[in-house]
């Protein structure tokens, strides 16, 4: 096998690079070696190794020199990747590399500099716009775009106006990746030369001004595919950084330009064909704009993408019944996450014909299809819904999607919804059936409820005791206090609920036993009863629950506390000394509006999960007065987690403020 | 949320971060950033099945309910896009065919054994591909040979072991393969045939579960094709150390074609083939091939 050499020799220099101790001494010198193999892997592992070096500045400096090396290309880039991966140590060196009278080491330096991206290049990178050697100015550019800020983006956009077109490319492009448009008669000025064009509609479609649509739908006009693609790309670009509420204009403008090309809908789904990601947003954009329905096919398959999913379910359901009788004749063709889009879709297309269709689907759609299949069924206002409805009450999985679809449509075919749900009771199909029946039934239905109650089988009896509550409040009080003696704990569990929903004055006596229930989802369910129903008296019970290792069990206790207004500086103290982060949160969230909870909150920002962090600022900042403001400027400043980070400079600024 | 309301709660930005490090330390998959909008739209059909309110409650659910480790399946499953088709690059393919079968014919010859694994299957046409292959070229006719498709999610586990597949997933089928290995299934779809069944099983596994790992045997090669995409450097290196020990030695790894092992350091070789770029556990010194099962 010629074709598959051997590399034996290769195998052991790789071993013995990866296996090398970087305190070993020499060991800068074997691996600066290794970036000059012949093979890529004992390049690359040099190359990795290089980062573990116990002084990554000597590391930066010897690989510069290997940079310098002409000739030696494999070495050169493998110098350039460890160079990347140091980090900050490579910095001050690369700088200084910009100055080299080498024009291939500047450039080097450029794109490295680019590669880490980071902030304290820009000026040096600024001044390296001033260079001699045209490809060392691009490549500048280049990082400029990469690394960012003021200063970055005013040298590029002043590179706008430079002769050699490549530079007026790459700052254009670099200008796109920092979303940082320049002036809009700037941008259309450059919309006139090909070379440009492209690039130019991506940064066109960063300007929130309808004239720039305008000129985006310009575009969208012409006979060339490539300036088609490139201004879809602008205009998806433009709708995703648009507010909502500019959606409309967008859409008008584009509807009104799209209108004057008969070919419009075909254009539009070799769009939604393209290899880029932002022409098929812009095509989907374009699509819902127009309305054509024919093009729900595609349109589904664009969710193939990921990203596209909130701009293909938006188009979708713009395309109205008709779209939705197009995608339902077409299921079977789909891809999985199209036909997971489509179903999502059709709940908000769908009409009394589409019950055939939707029944059909049933038959063959994966399972966590089906539950869209089922709220759209719900959502078809026909009776002919109601049968295959009911049918799926005794499907555990789509029991409780059933019954919210049998919910809604009773809202528009209640006789028949009712007429089912009693026969299912009847027939005994399943207890998911008693909460819908409840719920369309109302009152007449209590006498059967009563009965339930009293039923045989634990589910049955759980479930008529919460559903007898949702209609008559006396009588819910009434099963609900035999719930809570009764022997199955789904039942005490259904009777605490029940009775947190429905309170008055024996509510927090009656729950009492439920707190001391042997069976922890009892337990629960009453403590978030005693929350709900306000039984102050319970507090002291709910207290000791604070400090307990079942971190579900100490939140609920916390949650109830404070709903119940008994969330004292005792509570919030012990639920923040919580090994639970969640307990800790819900420290914070009861206690946000007092003094205890902002001293907690002040006590927290140094806490070791981001999230608690989090929480804190945010008390903070809701709640936190002026002699706040240097605690939490100071952990601002310390904070190494981004959203986090976020929350801490709104509170800053809001502290700042008071 | 009352129970008949069909209204969706918002995922916050602090939920989505908490859900997101949720699954990624359970099976390193990575939901990025700007993937909220997915995230909430795939999971809010489970916070509906289980009457939860909002996300927050979520989360909590997947910290401490007693169901929380299904759940948790559930969700990934939610999230994890399913997206493949039947003879899907084939380009890489044709090397494989061309190039590696032949190798591995030779090296196996004595033992006629042949295992290959196709790690994330998905719903089972790349497993299902690979025998087609396999019997397509008549080379291994009376071998042993078993093609290993895992994954982890038991819902399109439970796809592929119907083996039954509409037009879109064999848009890249030709007529005659469709001829060969297909019947009709009805309603536009059709079944793989029993003869490519037979070669094929399936088997439930978390990429980066070492210890659920050791039940895969020892394979010849692995495709492991856009399932990287999925996770962040850390997870890839350990998927990689795990793929790297179920290989024979000299045994191939197949990737996706926009994906590489840069950065990853991994104790793999490139091999040149002349249609394509492919991954070889080095071999041991003084073993051949077949050993070190």
């Amino acid at each position: 096998m010629n074709h598959l050499p051997e590399f034996p020799a290769e195998e052991e220099r790789y071993r013995a690079l990866h296996e090398l101790d970087p305190r070993m001494p020499g060991a800068l010198e074997v691996l600066v070696l290794g970036l000059h193999d012949e093979s890529w892997r004992v390049r690359h592992i040099a190359a990795e190794a290089l980062k573990r070096l116990p002084s990554p500045r000597e590391v930066a400096e010897r690989l510069i020199c290997v940079l310098g090396e002409r000739g030696e290309t494999g070495a050169r880039n493998a110098a350039a990747e460890a160079l990347a991966g140091l980090g900050g140590a490579s910095l001050g060196p690369l700088v200084r590399l910009l100055a080299h009278p080498d024009p291939d080491q500047r450039k080097f330096a450029a794109d490295i500099l680019g590669q880490l991206g980071q902030r304290t290049a820009e000026l040096p990178l600024v001044q390296a716009l001033e260079d001699a050697d045209l490809n060392v100015r691009v490549a500048v550019s280049e990082a400029l775009g990469r690394v960012g800020g003021e200063h970055a983006a005013r040298a590029l956009e002043a590179l706008l106006e430079d002769p050699e077109p490549l530079l007026r490319l790459s700052a254009l492009e670099g200008l796109a990746l920092l979303r940082c448009p320049p002036p809009l008669s700037v941008v259309v000025a450059l919309l006139g030369d090909m070379r440009l064009q492209r690039s130019a509609f991506r940064v066109l479609g960063l300007v929130p001004q309808v004239a720039a649509t305008e000129r985006i739908c310009q575009g969208l006009a012409s006979p060339l595919r490539s300036v088609r693609e490139a201004a879809l790309g602008g205009l998806g670009t433009q709708t995703a950084l648009a507010e909502p509420v500019r959606r409309g204009e967008i859409e008008a403008v584009v509807r009104a330009a799209l209108r004057r090309l008969p070919d419009a809908a075909e254009r539009l789904a070799q769009a939604l064909e393209a290899d880029d990601v932002t022409v098929r947003a812009g095509a989907l954009v374009a699509v819902a704009a127009l309305g054509e329905a024919s093009l729900a096919v595609p349109v589904a398959e664009a969710a193939r993408e990921d990203r596209l999913l909130r701009e293909v379910l938006n188009t979708l359901c713009r395309l109205g019944p008709e779209g939705g009788r197009a995608l339902l004749a077409r299921m079977p063709d789909l891809s999985l996450p199209a036909r997971a889009a489509a179903v999502e879709a059709l709940v908000d297309l769908v009409d009394p014909s589409s019950v055939t269709a939707l029944c059909a689907l049933l038959e063959w759609a994966e399972e966590d299809l089906r539950a869209g299949v089922v709220r759209a069924l719900g959502r078809t206002r026909s009776p002919e819904a109601v049968p295959p409805l009911v049918d799926l009450l005794v499907d555990p999985a789509l029991a409780g999607v059933a019954t919210r679809a049998l919910g809604v449509l009773a809202g528009s075919a209640r006789p028949a919804v009712l007429a089912a749900l009693e026969e299912a009771v009847e027939n005994r199909a399943t207890p998911a059936a008693v909460a819908a029946l409840a719920r369309v039934g109302g009152a007449p239905a209590l006498p059967a409820l009563r009965r339930l109650a009293r039923d045989v089988e634990p589910p049955w009896r759980a479930a008529a005791v919460e559903a007898a509550g949702e209609v008559d409040g006396a009588v819910g009080r009434e099963l609900s206090r035999a719930a809570l003696a009764d022997e199955a704990v789904p039942v005490r569990a259904a009777g605490a609920r029940a009775m947190g929903r429905l309170g008055g004055p024996e509510a927090g006596a009656l729950l009492l036993p439920a707190l001391h229930d042997e069976d922890v989802s009892v337990r629960l369910a009453a403590v978030q009863a005693v929350g709900e129903c306000g039984a102050v008296e319970r507090a002291t019970e709910l207290e000791t629950l604070v400090r307990h290792p079942d971190g579900a069990l100490a939140v609920a206790a916390v949650r109830a506390l404070a709903r119940l207004g008994a969330a004292s500086p005792h509570v919030l103290r012990e639920a923040a000394g919580h090994p639970d982060a969640e307990v800790v949160k819900a420290a914070l969230s009861a206690g946000a509006v007092s003094e205890e909870g902002v001293a907690l909150a002040l006590a927290l920002l140094g806490h070791a999960r981001w999230d608690v962090r989090a929480a804190a600022a945010r008390v903070l900042g809701d709640s936190g007065g002026p002699e706040c403001l240097g605690a939490a400027r100071q952990a601002l400043e310390a904070e190494p987690d981004a959203l986090a980070r976020q929350t801490l400079s709104d509170a800053v600024e809001r502290l700042s403020r008071r | 949320m009352s129970r008949f309301d069909d209204s969706r709660p918002e995922m916050t930005v602090e939920e989505f971060r908490l859900l997101r490090d949720h699954v990624y330390s359970h099976c390193g998959i990575l939901v990025h950033e700007d993937m909220k909008f997915v995230m909430e739209r795939r999971l809010w059909p489970r916070l509906e099945a289980l009457g939860l309110a909002d996300f927050g409650a979520y989360h909590r659910y997947l910290r401490y309910d007693p169901q929380r480790h299904a759940e948790l399946e559930a969700a990934v499953e939610s999230l994890t896009t399913h997206e493949t088709y039947f003879f899907r690059e084939p380009s890489q393919l044709k090397a494989f065919c061309d190039e590696l079968l032949p190798v591995l014919e030779k090296r196996n010859g004595r033992l006629k054994r042949l295992r290959l694994w196709s790690a994330g299957c998905s719903s089972g046409e790349e497993a299902y591909t690979l025998a087609m292959l396999l019997k397509d070229s008549h080379r291994f006719d009376d071998w042993d040979v078993e093609v290993y498709g895992t994954d982890i999610s038991r819902r399109v586990l439970a796809l592929a072991r119907r083996a039954e597949y509409g037009p879109s997933a064999l848009r890249a089928t030709s007529a005659d393969l469709l001829e060969r290995f297909f019947v009709p299934a009805g309603n536009n779809r059709v079944r793989v045939r029993d003869e490519v069944r037979s070669w094929v099983s399936f088997g439930h596994h978390n990429l980066l579960d070492e210890t659920g790992s050791q039940l895969v045997p020892r394979m010849d090669a692995v495709f492991c094709r856009n399932v990287m995409i999925y996770f962040d450097q850390a997870a890839r290196r350990r998927v990689l150390r795990i793929v790297r020990d179920r290989l024979v030695p000299g045994g191939y790894l197949l990737l996706g074609h926009s994906e590489n092992l840069l950065n990853l350091g991994a104790d793999f070789e490139l091999v040149h083939l002349r249609g394509d770029l492919v991954y070889r556990r080095p071999e041991l010194p003084g073993l051949t091939g077949g050993e070190g099962r």
